[in-house]
């Protein structure tokens, strides 16, 4: 609150005038302190943890870097890092394929528009626990889609998608995507709605085809919505931790350890904190590659927005 | 060429035109269809096998059209079945979430509300950065808070209980929620602001009058989107609360994580359909206000 | 103080309540027995604790044993620590160097447990001389169960003693067409069998390299010799069908006749009891396969630590706690619902254990006798959690990597506890 307004002469303004003025930086205070905490100071504990050598529980003698050479230096923790690669590519992709085709399909005034939405939307609702158990039914090799496939009678079909320590990666990525779609269907179809129908008209009028007017018109319009559904499936994906848990608990073997996960086992299951610290601070380093060139990106699009207003 | 044969071109044109829209019509529901059913298939094998008896869900595999049925796998599920050493079903859990959930929800929507009508409508130097800084909370991964959270929940007094789990959910929620109002509130008009200014309306009186009234579209897009979280979360839950305090889904874990038993695929088919219940009705009366106010600009 | 409480105070030796006999005794059991049999012997603690006097509650923390250490460590953090914590082996030593945990020696002086509880047991519970937990139970993880009806089917006469006569009695399992090793493939009950064909092979081999942790030994020619019989395992001996399979339905393949054999740990008898199988019809059970002609056991014991309270309810709590868990009663209730035996030595096992459970205490007797007893690496009574992490890591990606050599196995076990050190 700044007293700049207060004129030599005149009398100053009552209390109850300095609060009104103030109430907007009063209201946000709390949720700044909080968040500050909860951002920066959580962080730069963990990053101080992960220079030190916390076992069983923290503690605060400084080893410097060698809790991160441990980490690197272990398979698991390659593996991890490479499938949450792995993952995310495919996972994004997918889910945001899907969604977009989902989208333009209820984009083409079909009937039950809001029946169809529940539809593809009512996955997301779902805990992963919850679509976890039920997808490891589905992939079971005994009780699941093969003896259902076997029982039609297709007795030798196989179906070990979850069960193969080549494959199992793909099966946490259906699942994942079948949770997530609706999402970015949601996403889409949103931006879909927000295009100025008299572009989509005027395209029409020029002859162009359904698919043109979309390749050309719709989809450029809405093209920072891709990058916004991409950069919270990101987020979905480093974060991954409950779906592996239910689905496959990162095996066989360690073929499907996620960061996340490993971060869980090594600062609870081993009292290794400080190794785990050192790994949470490396997905924090996956995401701030990602998350950086956005933000720049953002402060980039609104400064351009205010100039053209 | 005479009238009669453009006349004819026409017919022949149209029609092929009309063909082509039914054709496409077909495919378009085709592949709604089949992408339904695949989106169904989960729930519908879960509702199934809730009402199915467990020796035949055991003959004839989990997949598979009911050829028997019961009630008692749901009252089972619900008052009970055993977890954790307790006989009395999910019950107590269900209500935990419900106290948890609700509360959580409704605190962390109103700080976000406030939030983003200050940081659309009342900008002061370095709002901007302070929203953005503040959205790096949505990115962050639950692991790294779990042992901070912990020192800080004991010394507030507030482990074990679900006070200290509303707090947490608040506090993490609100960078969402800050963000979606944020968004939504910076397509009101400035103008209307001004106006209500100058006709001598504070803050507050704004807030009342104007900003509430437009907000219902991006209040459930929060409330849908926090509701849903919070009642899903586990890692927390589990964490922060001791036994009977402890919400739906370490419930769930419970009953799902392999017994010694011979699993009771019918109890834990019922138990997880009552865990997803709740955010499954928030969706299904809230979905139709949930794609809307998503369309009108939370997100950007 | 009520009525009940002092008529059922009066049975327990009131001598040791008798410092903190105006408080309450109440506990929190925080524990991962969340389900089946485990819930009913963990119930009938609670019964008991109820009975004696105190006010019982428990936390169960289903799934993954990671849940329940993430919980300890959050209350420990939060300056909570419970009054009361099912853990084990390593994790007793570890905890106790915090200097967090309670002492109970005044407790077992009184009670005498020096004398009762078994001695390799002793050494576990008192990590640095003091008493911080009592033992409830021994489990033995070198069982070898058999399901008679396979064996007679495929012409196996006896049950194998020797990794040589067991690898003939699987040839002939496999060629009538069966299963010869009912199994589920997980990071715990791959290191379970692994760790029994260590012992079967080489008993030196295995103190040097689960039990010290000794980075050569587990790198030696006698580890890739283990891991070559444990290949023939997986490869040839266990189905595909074992990735995917939930951990307890394995012993049902035995009792039902669909696989010979099944190499796990005692608590095997609760399930194929619960599922209606008999011992001696259905399934029979014999020590695991050893080369060196004695008995042998592999150690796994279960317990509860204290944690040091303020609150004197709580303080009171702990003391009947322990003395409840060692009571003669309680260990033989809880090990007959759970197939494991009392580590009291004392019980008698004539009436309401499993001839299987008989076995064990004799086994475990004659290991002592015969210094071929050793505690279990699998079931984390050995080394410390992250070497036995990178150990278990390595193991389960050999049983399902089939390109993987036992010779790049035992470098990458090494190299991976190694990395640890």
């Amino acid at each position: 609150m700044s007293t700049a307004e207060v004129d030599g002469g005149q009398v100053g303004p009552t209390w109850r005038e300095r609060l009104t003025k103030a109430s907007p930086v009063l209201v946000l205070v709390p949720s700044l302190a909080a968040s500050f905490i909860y951002i920066f100071v959580f962080t730069i504990w963990t990053l101080y943890i992960s220079l030190s050598n916390s076992s069983l529980l923290p503690s605060y003698d400084f080893v410097g870097l060698s809790n991160y050479v441990s980490l690197w230096s272990n398979r698991r923790w390659n593996i991890a890092y490479s499938n949450l690669f792995l993952f995310s590519a495919f996972y994004i992709v997918g889910a945001m394929a899907i969604g977009l085709l989902l989208a333009i399909l209820i984009d083409q005034r079909v009937r039950g528009e809001a029946m169809w939405r529940t539809i593809f939307l009512y996955p997301l609702a779902v805990s992963f626990i919850v679509t976890g158990t039920v997808w490891s039914w589905l992939y079971n090799p005994v009780d699941g889609i093969q003896m259902l496939v076997r029982g039609l009678g297709w007795t030798d079909f196989n179906f070990a998608l979850a069960s193969d320590r080549n494959t199992a990666i793909y099966a946490i990525i259906i699942t994942g995507i079948w949770q997530s779609s609706g999402f970015a269907m949601a996403l889409f179809l949103a931006g879909l709605r927000s295009v100025d129908p008299d572009l989509v008209k005027a395209a029409q009028i020029d002859g162009a085809s359904t698919f043109r007017t979309y390749r050309k018109v719709i989809l450029p319009v809405i093209a920072p919505i891709f990058l916004a559904v991409a950069v919270i499936q990101i987020q979905f994906a480093i974060k991954t931790f409950d779906l592996v848990a239910a689905l496959t608990r990162g095996g066989p073997g360690i073929s499907t350890t996620f960061p996340a996960i490993y971060v869980y086992d090594l600062m609870f299951q081993r009292g290794q904190i400080g190794e785990g610290a050192a790994a949470a601070m490396m997905m924090l380093a996956a995401l701030a590659v990602v998350l950086v060139p956005y933000s720049f990106y953002v402060v980039w699009r609104r400064r351009k927005e205010n100039r053209h207003d | 060429m005479t009238d009669a044969t453009i006349a004819a071109v026409h017919d022949r044109e149209a029609a092929i035109a009309g063909r082509r829209h039914l054709a496409s019509r077909t495919i378009i529901y085709a592949l709604l269809t089949f992408f339904a059913l695949i989106y169904l298939a989960p729930l519908v094998i879960l509702v199934f096998n809730s009402f199915r008896e467990q020796p035949e869900i055991a003959q004839n595999g989990l997949i598979a059209f009911p050829r028997s049925f019961q009630l008692s796998a749901w009252a089972d599920a619900w008052s009970t079945y055993c977890i954790g050493g307790t006989c009395e079903g999910m019950r107590r859990n269900f209500l935990n979430s419900l106290w948890m959930a609700v509360p959580a929800t409704v605190l962390s929507t109103a700080l976000g509300a406030l939030n983003g009508y200050v940081l659309s409508k009342w900008r002061f130097r370095g709002s901007e950065t302070l929203f953005t800084l503040m959205l790096l909370g949505v990115f962050m991964p639950g692991q790294i808070a779990l042992m901070p959270w912990a020192f800080i929940l004991g010394k507030l007094g507030l482990t074990n209980s679900t006070y200290g789990l509303i707090l947490v959910h608040v506090i993490q929620g609100i960078s969402f929620t800050t963000l979606f109002c944020r968004n939504y509130y910076v397509s009101i008009p400035d103008d209307l602001i001004k106006a209500a200014r100058i006709d001598g309306a504070g803050f507050w009186r704004i807030f009342r009058k104007i900003i509430l009234p437009l907000s219902p579209p991006i209040l459930i897009v929060t409330v849908i989107w926090q509701f849903t979280g919070i009642w899903n979360e586990y890692l927390f839950g589990v964490v922060f609360t001791s036994g009977r305090e402890q919400p739906i889904t370490a419930a769930l874990v419970a009953l799902t994580a392999s017994g010694t038993n011979v699993r009771a695929y019918d109890v834990m088919s019922a138990a997880v359909l009552i865990g997803a219940l709740p955010p499954l009705l928030v969706y299904f009366f809230g979905g139709k206000y949930f794609v809307r106010g998503l369309t009108q600009g939370a997100i950007k | 103080m009520t009525f009940t409480w002092k008529v059922s105070a009066g049975l327990l030796s009131f001598a040791l309540l008798s410092g903190t006999a105006l408080a309450e005794p109440k506990t929190n059991l925080l524990h991962q027995w969340a389900t089946g049999s485990d819930a009913a012997a963990v119930a009938k603690l609670g019964e008991m604790f109820t009975a004696a006097g105190g006010k019982w509650e428990q936390t169960s923390i289903a799934g993954h044993t990671a849940n329940t250490l993430a919980k300890l460590r959050a209350d420990v953090i939060a300056g909570n620590a419970p009054p009361a914590v099912q853990l084990k082996g390593p994790e007793i030593a570890e905890w106790n160097a915090t200097g967090m945990t309670a002492n109970l020696d005044d407790l077992a002086n009184a009670e005498g447990w020096e004398k009762v509880v078994a001695p390799e047991l002793i050494a576990v519970m008192k990590p640095t001389g003091n008493w911080v937990a009592a033992p409830m139970n021994i489990h033995r993880i070198n069982w070898l169960w058999s399901s008679p009806k396979v064996l007679k089917e495929a012409g196996v006469d006896a049950v194998p003693k020797t990794w040589a006569e067991f690898n003939a009695a699987c040839e002939k399992v496999v060629a009538a067409g069966k299963i010869c090793i009912a199994h589920s493939t997980a990071d715990w009950s791959d290191s379970t069998v692994f760790e029994v064909v260590v012992y079967g092979q080489d008993i030196d081999l295995y103190r040097k390299a689960f039990v010290e942790g000794d980075v050569d030994a587990l790198r030696s020619d006698g580890m890739v010799k283990a891991l070559t019989q444990f290949r023939l395992m997986t490869s040839k001996y266990m189905d595909p069908g074992m990735v995917g399979r939930d951990w307890d339905s394995m012993s049902a393949l035995v009792g039902k006749g669909d696989a010979a054999f099944h190499i796990m740990g005692d608590w095997t008898i609760g399930l194929l009891t619960a599922a209606g199988f008999k011992e001696g019809t259905d399934y029979t059970c014999s020590q695991a396969p050893t080369d060196w002609g004695k008995p042998g056991f592999i150690l796994n014991a279960d317990s509860v630590v204290f944690f040091k309270q303020t609150d004197p309810d709580y303080i009171a709590g702990q003391q009947l706690l322990a003395k409840t868990i060692l009571s003669p009663e309680f260990q033989t209730a809880f090990n007959q619902a759970k197939g494991s035996i009392p580590a009291r030595m004392d019980v008698d096992l004539s009436t309401g254990f499993n001839p299987c459970q008989q076995q064990s205490l004799k086994d475990l007797q004659a290991s002592i006798e015969a210094g071929t007893l050793v505690r279990s690496m699998a079931h984390n009574m050995t080394i410390p959690q992250k070497l036995r992490g990178a150990i278990m890591d390595s193991v389960t990606e050999f049983v399902n990597t089939p390109a993987m050599t036992p010779e790049q196995a035992a470098t990458a076990i090494a190299d991976a506890v190694e990395a640890q050190m």
